[in-house]
């Protein structure tokens, strides 16, 4: 489980950005999350519980926003879901050697402070 | 799968080096975590009472692709090509390493940098004299990260050496979005496991430049369909070289020897 490590790096950005602020009070945390990296949102919430923990952003929310994946066909060259299981087949041609177009992300995009 | 922590600290881990040229110890040295317990809650300002939103976007592995890009940089100044072992747990990264540190090893000077979550048994079945190799306990990390690996690297004898060898912990999901500053990612597929594994975690397959098919020698014994495996690994990763080997029987292993000579880096 590598959640608690990508969590104190997330926590890191957010002390940083609420000491520029001079924010007292951190009052949400919106995370971008994709299907396909590797982090388990239900781990991630125990990890920011954990790290948090007597910060100025104990009390604060995590949001966090899921990406699905999205994969390209280049036969087809149309994009379709990667949701069913992890088998990323075109539903038109059938192809598996898709390009993952998005799913992968992980960041931190957005700190409610005050 | 992930071992569970839960500890709440940054994650310790350990390099301990085996090596006849470099012999020492550097155990313990715990990984600067970067979440600090924050000190500054009492700000000397008066904090604004309207709630600000700052919009950060930034990726929460910039630490680690900044470490791996300095890995990177390092490898290739030093004319060594660097290969990042990724597979299930025992699907034989140890024994094609020690047999290829005893036989392609002889031509090309090679060093291993072997992580595990706890033992050194890796590193000990890959000590050899003319190798050095180094151990990473990553505690419960699930997988090698960037800084680990450089100080593996800054720990080992890297006179002569061309190819740095670094055997990932047992793992499909996690490895993937870890860049180590390898030059080749290496993903094993061994004829013990699925012929549909590379369905299930297609995105570490998609990220391989080699797949390696391991234990075909058993392949018969064991039912497992090497065509279908071979099949599904073409369909997911039709960019990878693909090399089905045995390191028991010794089948395959002169493809991936010239492989390697062939992506040496001239000095
Ligand atoms: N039949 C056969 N067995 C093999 C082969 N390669 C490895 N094995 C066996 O598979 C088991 C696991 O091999 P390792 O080399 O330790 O695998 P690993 O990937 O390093 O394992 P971890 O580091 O624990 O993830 C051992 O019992 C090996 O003897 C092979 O080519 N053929
Ligand atoms: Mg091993
Ligand atoms: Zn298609």
């Amino acid at each position: 489980m590598h959640e608690v490590g990508i969590m104190e790096s997330a926590m890191a950005l957010v002390q940083r950005h609420a000491d520029e602020q001079r924010a007292t009070c951190v009052h949400r945390v919106v995370l971008k999350v994709g299907a396909l990296s590797g982090v388990e949102p239900d781990s991630l919430r125990f990890a920011f519980e954990v790290v948090t923990r007597g910060t100025r952003a104990e009390r604060a929310e995590l949001v966090i926003d899921l990406v699905p994946a999205l994969i390209f066909c280049g036969a087809c060259r149309t994009e379709f879901p990667g949701d069913r299981g992890a088998i990323f087949t075109c539903p038109h041609c059938g192809d598996l050697c898709g390009e993952i177009r998005s799913g992968r992300e992980l960041e931190l995009s957005r700190i409610e402070m005050s | 799968m992930c071992v569970d922590c839960g500890c709440g600290k940054s994650i310790p881990f350990g390099v301990k080096v085996l090596s006849v040229l470099a012999p020492g110890l550097l155990r313990g040295k715990p990984a600067t975590g970067a979440g600090a317990p924050d000190q500054g809650v009492q700000t000397v300002t008066p904090a604004p009472h309207s709630p600000l939103t700052v919009e950060v976007h930034a990726s929460l592995l910039a630490k680690n692709d900044g470490a791996a890009a300095r890995n990177r940089a390092r490898f290739v100044e030093r004319r060594m090509l660097a290969l990042n072992l990724v597979s299930s747990p025992g699907a034989g990264k140890t024994t094609l390493l020690s047999r290829t540190v005893d036989e392609f090893g002889r031509e090309h000077r090679c060093a291993v940098v072997v992580g595990d979550l706890e033992t050194d048994n890796d590193a000990r079945r890959l000590h050899r004299p003319h190798v050095p190799v180094a151990q990473i306990t990553t505690g419960s990390a699930c997988h090698l990260d960037a800084d680990m690996v450089a100080r593996g690297v800054e720990a080992l004898d890297l006179d002569g050496v061309r190819v740095m060898f670094i055997e990932n912990v047992g793992n499909l999901v996690c490895p993937a979005s870890f860049d180590l500053g390898e030059a080749v990612r290496v993903v094993l597929l061994s004829a013990t496991e699925g012929e549909d594994k590379p369905l299930k975690y297609p995105p570490i397959f998609k990220s391989a430049h080699v797949v390696l098919l391991t234990k075909v020698d058993v392949a018969g014994l064991l039912g497992f369909d090497c065509q279908l495996a071979i099949e599904n690994i073409r369909r997911v990763a039709p960019q990878a070289t693909l090399i089905p080997l045995s390191a028991r029987s010794g089948e395959g292993l002169s493809v991936w020897y010239d492989y390697l000579r062939q992506r040496l880096l001239p000095t």
